[in-house]
């Protein structure tokens, strides 16, 4: 691949590639079928740290909003358990079904926060969310040692869905359903003996995981929870991870994504000017597809929608021109953010009304 | 897991299988709004198909059972399919053992996928038998020693059934193979900390193993990492275990410039000037020289980070030399 040219942003490219994903998908990606929400999001939050959202069609967003909210898991019919509320992946087991087998038609941490983030991208004021459904949602999710599962149906939990169950507290404005300081005891146990922070306590720190760990703390202004020692540790941790672009582990290879994770966390604690700018950009650029569009993890590799959109979301924390700005703790765009702040103001207001 | 689609030749649709005529299949409902739509083959539909009946009917039969072994192979990121596979599992009283080398079969196939993992997992609290788990998560290991998946899940059956014995020597074994292999440092620390303990002699014991590894290769991350966290267990701290002190200055004296000898000898100057405890070596003016060289010369991709540190030990400097004026003008 010509070099020169690969430094330029294939800006129609990326465009057209995210439309690509909105669209249609080969079966090769079958094992996806249960999140496909993801896919729409990496796809929509692409379009719009592009600069792009309005080459949506309006049928286009009103497809995919419609879309969002049929995945929408409504409270009990019968008894108004509102535990499995919340939004589902896909339409894979988008089926009424009766008790005992109610529970498996539930939602997904991961799914109910990026659905939200595509309908904030999308300009959706959220009046058809139910909200207090899915606070108690995620309420039902946390286990006792303060992380959050995924869902109800026997899933793992981890530092992932702590983050996802802050987000969507953060995002409908109501932390009822997130007990903070079991959360933030969780976080503080995962700090390694290296300053970074694991997916549980003592395994070993993570890039990614550091990245849910720090956006939580700070999306439920905990950050002040940290010993001086321990931040300073992290940003040092952080910062190391640089070899070019950023690594997720001591050791590991340079991966695209990690401009984002590593990159955003280090803008949470205000230390993303300290890195290299020039080395994190040259990595990126790398691993773009000028021809077809898309970034991939690494240089010449297949790409995928979560490394095109983390590789952008990645440059445009490091102020590349023509890209929207970043809103790191949320993930989203700094003028999805502004919308979701006047629905927060609207919110406010209502209440004040019933008062 | 690609869908193997129609290359398998053999393969009878659920839909024309006498013994399933009595099931109504149930399609996707994908509702009005198409968007970001997979073209599954027509295997994937016609199983699934299948199993939204299924579920539907709560079917707990063996042939469902077998319908989700289908819907894995699929798609192993389904958790909804292994959830109904362990109440299946649970409501036919099937040998759970078999199950085990089941799924042992699939996390082969798909090492880095959290939901086999997970029901692995279960399986294991059901038996409350973890006696293949270490095996298990050694092989999937040796496949990529770095396999997060398989860490977590070996640290959870250690941990819940304290299998620590052989551990370290797995861990010595990684570590032979792989120095820079920082989850196997990572699992070092692990052991240590739950089951021998930080005693003095623990620690001087790790001490001793770490510097002969950093000996071995300085510019090792992992090693330095796992210096500084066995030395929290220390009373000295960082900068009061001589061992650890000579050491560096020995390879400093002979040329090693590796950021992260330098960056620990920062760290040492920084905790010998918060206790008030500076000596020639550790203090201010040498922070400040190694942050410079850093920054020009040995670590240029962090310049920025480390002239922010050496301003927070310009500081501390302007300190110290105003105390040895105090001094000074005290002794006149
Ligand atoms: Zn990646």
């Amino acid at each position: 691949m010509n070099h020169e040219e690969n430094k330029i942003m294939a800006h129609r490219q990326h465009v057209k590639y995210f439309m690509r994903f909105l669209n249609i998908l080969p079966s090769s990606l079958s094992s996806h079928d249960t999140t496909r929400v993801t896919i729409a999001y990496f796809s929509v939050s692409g379009l719009d740290v592009l600069g792009a959202i309005s080459s949506v069609s309006l049928d286009l967003r009103t497809r995919i909003i419609e879309w969002i909210y049929r995945l929408q898991v409504h409270p009990d019919k019968n008894n108004g358990d509102m535990s499995m509320c919340g939004f589902q992946g896909s339409s894979t087991i988008n089926i009424d079904l009766d008790p005992p087998n109610n529970h498996y038609r539930c939602g997904h941490l991961a799914m109910t926060y990026t659905g939200l983030c595509i309908l904030l991208a999308m300009g959706d004021d959220l009046s058809r969310v139910n909200r207090k459904a899915l606070v108690a949602g995620v309420k039902a999710l946390q286990t006792e040692e303060g992380n959050f599962a995924a869902t109800l149906s026997g899933c793992e939990s981890d530092m992932r869905f702590v983050y996802c169950a802050a987000c969507v507290s953060y995002i409908l404005n109501d932390w009822s359903g997130f007990n903070i300081e079991k959360a933030t005891d969780y976080i503080i146990k995962s700090i390694g003996y290296d300053y970074g922070i694991a997916q549980c306590p003592e395994l070993e720190s993570h890039g990614g995981t550091t990245f849910c760990a720090l956006a939580t703390l700070s999306l439920t202004n905990q950050l002040h929870k940290l010993s001086e020692q321990q931040v300073e540790g992290l940003k040092r941790w952080l910062l190391f991870r640089q070899v070019d672009g950023f690594q997720g582990r001591p050791n590991k290879p340079v991966d695209t994504c990690y401009s984002f994770w590593v990159g955003a966390s280090l803008k949470i604690l205000d230390m993303l000017q300290y890195s290299n700018y020039g080395a994190n950009r040259r990595y990126v650029y790398e691993t773009q597809d000028t021809v077809v569009g898309g970034f991939s993890k690494w240089p010449d590799t297949c790409t995928d929608p979560m490394h095109t959109y983390l590789g952008l979301a990645g440059l445009s924390l490091i102020g590349e021109s023509g890209l929207l700005e970043i809103e790191p703790t949320l993930n989203i765009t700094k003028r999805a953010y502004e919308h979701l702040k006047s629905l927060h103001a609207k919110w406010d207001n209502e209440d004040l009304h019933v008062l | 897991m690609s869908d193997s689609g129609d290359s398998d030749v053999a393969w009878t649709y659920y839909k024309d299988r006498p013994e399933w005529n009595d099931v109504t299949p149930v399609p996707e409902d994908e509702g009005p709004n198409l968007v970001v739509v997979i073209a599954h083959s027509e295997k994937f539909v016609d199983v699934y198909d299948y199993f939204r009946a299924v579920l539907q009917n709560n079917e707990k039969s063996e042939r469902a059972l077998h319908l989700t072994k289908d819907a894995v192979e699929l798609n192993p990121a389904n958790y909804t399919v292994w959830q109904y596979r362990r109440d299946l599992l649970k409501a036919l009283g099937t040998d759970l053992r078999s199950e085990l080398d089941y799924v042992e079969l699939v996390i082969k196939n798909s090492p880095k996928n959290y939901q086999v993992w997970h029901h692995r997992r279960v399986l294991v609290e059901w038996l409350q038998d973890p006696s293949q788990e270490l095996e298990l998560t050694g092989d999937a290991l040796m496949q990529d020693p770095k396999n997060y998946h398989a860490w977590q899940h070996r640290q959870w059956a250690i941990k819940t059934f304290g299998l620590y014995e052989k551990e370290m020597d797995f861990v010595d074994n990684l570590i032979t193979d792989d120095v820079r292999n920082n989850s196997a440092w990572n699992q070092r620390y692990f052991i240590v900390n739950n089951h021998l303990g930080w005693s003095d002699l623990n620690v001087q014991r790790e001490i001793c193993y770490t510097l002969e590894k950093i000996k071995f290769i300085k510019n090792n991350e992992s090693a330095w990492n796992y210096l500084k966290g066995v030395l929290i267990h220390d009373k000295r701290g960082l900068s009061g275990n001589a061992v650890v002190t000579s050491f560096c200055e020995e390879l400093y004296k002979n040329k090693c410039r590796s950021p992260y000898l330098l960056a620990f000898i920062i760290d040492i100057c920084d905790e010998a000037i918060k206790k008030g405890e500076t000596n020639c070596l550790h203090n201010a003016t040498r922070a400040v020289e190694l942050c410079q060289a850093l920054a020009t010369k040995y670590d240029k991709i962090r310049s920025k980070y480390w002239n922010y540190m050496c301003e927070k030990f310009k500081k501390a400097q302007q300190e110290e030399e105003n105390n040895k004026e105090k001094a000074a003008n005290m002794d006149e």
